[in-house]
């Protein structure tokens, strides 16, 4: 199968491969796999607790190219944007930008999986984190 | 859906046109080999119930048995008609054997039959929302990225006693893991044979499909895990 020069372009030179802290409050990490061929993808995305805005993004996927193409394009795209702009990405957007053929528009979706996954855990953070914050203010009330 | 319900319980022979049973090869009039039906599975071919534990030699019996009344050998005399109903009965009963006989293939068989697996399933990529146990995907993970840094000893002149004994520590917790997997296999096997014993509600019979479908999803993990390990091992 041929791929596109733009998969060929992710998986030769990928995009922010790596990993940020995972138990950084402000970061959100998603794993996914994709059963029928064993990939499997870690997404992560550091958000700036101010602004809402992702200002960092890493991956790590074991997997095919198109698998690897479209998590780094992924990263690309989280960078810069609000944690609901993130949400918004579709796995077409993906398949489009990379002309991934049917037989791998799973990889896409893998992708789109691993970004919700990233911002759910960040967001189930940040609710955890203020309802300690709560707790702890109410255990100890200010004299 | 079991076929003894659903499946036509007669059909008409092409040759002399005399009711014969479904599940008959011969018309037991004229006594000719009858093609084979349009409705058909494996296990109906083979004359076994739909159970995915299943005697090996009896199977293997009644494939010996099939196998010599449909020879082509046979019907090289025949019509051209009953020659090509003996083909078609050989070729599905050989592929009905080589199914059934492995325990893993006739599950996925049970799941493609039941609607529980369709191969349409698995080409639209309705994998990635399938759930995979987050805990094995960590494993998975923490493993591929093992076997990273293997590649990186190697590549950096390890030598290759050091490098073999981290691919074998590797290996352990994923082989204990694989006896754990048969093991449940075998249970949710048995579960599911039990409830053809018995009237079983739809939701009962889906519920242990659906364990069913996990299971052979989560398969297909440590069986990539081991061959990437062998693989390595090999180098």
């Amino acid at each position: 199968m041929a791929y596109s020069n733009k998969v060929i372009d992710h998986y030769e030179n990928p995009r922010n491969v790596g990993s940020l802290p995972k138990d950084n409050p402000n970061v959100g990490t998603g794993l996914v796999g994709a059963p029928e061929c064993g990939d499997v993808m870690k997404l992560q995305v550091q958000v700036n607790p101010e602004t809402g805005v992702i200002d960092d993004a890493k991956f790590k996927t074991f997997g095919c190219g198109s698998a690897i193409a479209s998590s780094s394009l992924a990263t690309e795209w989280l960078k810069g944007k609000t944690v609901d702009q993130a949400l918004a990405i579709k796995n077409t957007d993906i398949v489009t930008e990379l002309s991934l053929p049917p037989v791998k528009i799973h990889c896409s979706v893998l992708a789109e999986d691993a970004i919700k996954a990233a911002i759910n855990d960040y967001k189930k953070k940040q609710s955890v984190t203020a309802k300690t914050v709560a707790a702890q203010e109410k255990a100890q009330p200010t004299v | 859906m079991i076929s003894e319900t659903t499946a036509p319980t007669i059909q008409e022979c092409r040759w002399c046109g005399a009711g014969a049973p479904a599940d008959a090869s011969f018309c037991p009039q004229c006594t000719k080999i009858l093609p084979l039906p349009r409705r058909r599975d494996y296990f109906t071919f083979l004359g076994v119930p739909r159970r995915l534990n299943i005697d090996p030699a009896d199977l293997e019996q009644r494939f010996r048995d099939r196998s010599r009344q449909f020879h082509p050998d046979y019907f090289y005399n025949a019509p051209l008609a009953e020659r090509r109903a003996s083909l078609e009965r050989s070729s599905y009963l050989n592929d009905a054997y080589r199914t059934l006989k492995q325990p893993i293939a006739r599950i996925a068989y049970l799941l493609e039959l039941e609607g529980a697996l369709t191969p349409a399933d698995k080409a639209a990529g309705a994998g990635a929302t399938k759930v995979v146990p987050p805990g094995l995907l960590e494993e998975v993970f923490a493993l591929n990225e093992e076997l990273d840094e293997v590649r990186d000893l190697r590549s950096g002149g390890a030598s290759k006693d050091e490098w073999t004994a981290r691919l074998q520590r590797a290996r352990q917790p994923i082989e204990d893991k694989r006896a754990e997997h048969e093991r449940r296999i075998a249970e949710v096997s048995r579960q599911w044979d039990a409830l053809l014993g018995r009237p079983a509600g739809d939701a009962e019979r889906a519920g242990v499909l659906q364990a069913l479908g996990e299971l052979m999803l989560e398969r297909n993990y440590i069986t990539n895990l081991l061959a990437g390990i062998e693989r390595e091992l090999s180098q």
